[in-house]
């Protein structure tokens, strides 16, 4: 076997188990972990398109999900629009607030950029906390709105049991996953990592870094909007606190530093060895040793930093290939090292 | 301070009559805005320390002033001192916790990352240690407030004529000047305070002339971080004691270094008078939380249009 053919068969695989799991998973509790840890992975990857491919640190991403979020309920609590229009109105609003936002801050240096993107991101959920109606529509501030389990149906994005959100969220993170990865193979990549590593060199190359880092911003903040909706959708009450964050903000990026920002696999990795370490502690520790999941998340961050700084995707994914290299007995270059009869 | 509040609430309906006593109420909210402003102002003075020698900003800021806090806290009620005379404990231990923080977590990072001039992982590290600290206070000590009710200061006023002033936020002021000062004279005279500030200007040509930059970073970091144990002992006669204080004076402290320029001493006092001054005038004209978003939107001008704040000094940004 070839290692092109192993490796399109362990994603087949994964694809297998992760499209089966509810079949085999009944608990509606374990559901909503994975569920939540789909949706993680999500987040992370829109997120890494400005984090890990622009090369700088936004800190304050919850803003969109917030828009998101109340873009669609507003416009089906209110004029009864369907929430998949919602989601794609509120991604469009989050893509104009992504690049009004970008236009100023990515003149700054590093520091300054992670500041600017926290003073917006506190800024935006503070005006919402303190609006109760913005003209005709209904915003009720610190209170937030609820979305009444009534219309079940695949049309107003609501269901009764979790298994459907289970795919939709699958198929999401699939999604953005493909995207990332054409994207990073694409003229824009490649424009972004330059004007990430060396935007002078890049500049006099004739790249518009400012351009390229502007475009990915949009991209993440209306992807990272769709997210806010089936976040809406899934727990049926947003309110500034849950959706629009420091917290959530900092969870993400966390998460995808962890994990390896800048690749493709690092957030979703990320994701996958945190979010159970949060869940669990809280389920089982909440009570008794309460944050103990972020002293955990604080530690593996320093951890990671220090030692690994491009994140634990690096290695695990030199393990990885060198599993495929001993398997197929073949390298990545393609000299077959030995012969399987 | 129930009393207090029915009072402003009185005051607030007669605004149009009573013209006076009007003046009076905005004066003694300007006195008491910049008195607290003050306060601010020590509390980032640590931070635009830290940031003018080591061109990081320090993200833990928050979680060092809540930890000194708690340090002030158990200092005062294991001797039952008056609170100013905890700064003998308080600032040598947060010295050297800032000292090792530094020389123990942030140091390697520095030089792994040793030809970038503000490396970001800092930042992002200094965010980890925000939330072990924030945590770890959480689960040894519990999220209850606490308060030491029977310090010598708490809730004293000052009459002055119809006006009251705070006495602790009084102290507070004294401290802040006093300590703005000491930190000046210190960069400017002494032979460790040059060597600080040669290494902020140029760090290459600093450790030409024999200057241990690494050295020089542990003791910069363990300076701001004494500082901010002074502005802690300022903090503990009036404020309320719980693991996640730190976040407020946190993002504030960012404002101030921002809007005073980082680095700068003066700037940072400057700035966290006006942000005072703001959170005392402006509730008296609109809800206390837009006023908190004019801080925000404040903020986000002043790093639009000049970033280097009042006196900072201007980078290549």
């Amino acid at each position: 076997m070839t290692r092109k053919n192993i490796n399109t068969s362990a994603f087949i695989l994964l694809g297998f188990v992760a499209f089966g799991l509810p079949l085999v998973l009944r608990s509606p509790t374990y559901l909503h972990i994975i569920i939540l840890l789909y949706l993680y992975a999500y987040l992370t990857t829109s997120w890494n398109l400005v984090g890990g491919f622009a090369g700088v640190l936004p800190l304050g991403h919850s803003a969109f999900i917030g828009i998101g979020a109340y873009a669609s309920t507003i416009l089906s609590l209110q004029y009864g629009i369907s929430p998949w229009i919602g989601m794609i109105a509120g991604g469009l609003l989050a893509a104009i607030a992504g690049i009004l936002i970008g236009l100023p801050t990515f003149k700054m240096r590093g520091a300054y950029f992670a500041l600017a993107t926290i003073a917006f991101g506190e800024g935006i959920r503070v005006m919402v906390e303190n609006i109760d109606n913005l003209g005709p529509l209904k915003i009720n501030g610190p209170r937030g709105l609820q979305i009444p389990p009534t219309h079940i149906g695949f049309g107003n994005f609501m269901f009764a049991g979790k298994e459907p959100y289970y795919y939709i969220i699958l198929v999401m993170l699939i999604g953005v996953l493909a995207f990332t990865y054409f994207i990073s193979r694409s003229k824009l990549g490649y424009y972004l990592n330059a004007g990430g590593e060396e935007p002078e060199a890049a500049m006099s190359l004739g790249v518009n870094v400012a351009r390229a880092k502007l475009i990915a911003m949009a991209m993440s903040s209306f992807l990272t909007a769709l997210a806010g909706t089936f976040y809406a959708q899934f727990t049926l009450y947003i309110h500034p606190k849950s959706v629009m964050s420091l917290d959530f903000s900092f969870e993400i990026a966390f998460i995808a530093l962890i994990g390896g920002r800048g690749s493709i696999a690092g957030p979703v990795l990320g994701a996958l060895l945190l979010r159970p370490v949060s869940d669990f502690s809280r389920i089982y520790f909440g009570s008794t040793l309460p944050g103990l999941h972020l002293v955990i998340f604080g530690t593996v961050l320093i951890l990671v930093m220090i030692f690994q700084p491009r994140g634990l995707q690096e290695p695990l994914s030199k393990f990885y290939n060198t599993l495929l290299d001993r398997i197929s007995g073949q390298t990545r270059q393609g000299e077959v090292t030995h012969e399987y009869s | 301070m129930q009393m207090r509040a029915s009072f402003a609430k009185w005051r607030s309906l007669h605004l149009t009559f009573n013209r006076d006593a009007d003046m009076n109420f905005i004066l003694e909210g300007t006195i008491n805005g910049i008195l607290m402003g003050s306060i601010y102002g020590l509390t980032a003075l640590g931070l635009t320390v830290i940031f003018g020698v080591l061109k990081v900003i320090n993200f833990a800021h928050g979680s060092l002033i809540m930890v000194s806090m708690y340090v002030a806290y158990w200092a005062i009620i294991f001797t039952g001192v008056h609170p100013y005379i905890a700064l003998i404990i308080v600032v040598p231990v947060m010295y050297f916790f800032g000292y090792y923080l530094q020389d123990i977590i942030i140091k390697p990072i520095f030089k792994a990352e040793k030809d970038i001039r503000e490396p970001i992982t800092v930042i992002i590290v200094t965010t980890g240690v925000w939330y072990i600290l924030d945590n770890l206070t959480l689960l040894i000590f519990g999220p209850q407030y606490r308060s030491i009710q029977n310090n010598p200061l708490r809730g004293k006023m000052l009459e002055f004529g119809d006006m009251l002033i705070s006495v602790p936020k009084l102290w507070g002021f004294v401290t802040a000047v006093i300590t703005a000062f000491a930190i000046y004279w210190f960069l400017q005279k002494t032979r460790t305070g040059r060597a600080i500030r040669a290494t902020s200007l140029d760090r290459e040509a600093a450790s030409l002339m024999g200057i241990n930059q690494f050295k020089i970073y542990n003791i910069a970091f363990g300076i701001g971080t004494a500082v901010v144990g002074i502005s802690a002992v300022t903090l503990v006669p009036f404020y309320n004691i719980f693991p996640s204080v730190g976040v407020l004076f946190d993002i504030k402290g960012f404002i101030i270094v921002v809007l005073g320029g980082l680095g700068s001493i003066g700037g940072a006092i400057l700035g966290g008078i006006i942000i005072g001054l703001i959170e005392s005038i402006a509730p008296m004209f609109m809800t206390a939380t837009w006023a908190e978003a004019i801080v925000y939107a404040l903020f986000l001008v002043v790093l639009f249009v000049k970033p280097s704040g009042l006196f900072g000094v201007k980078y290549d940004w």
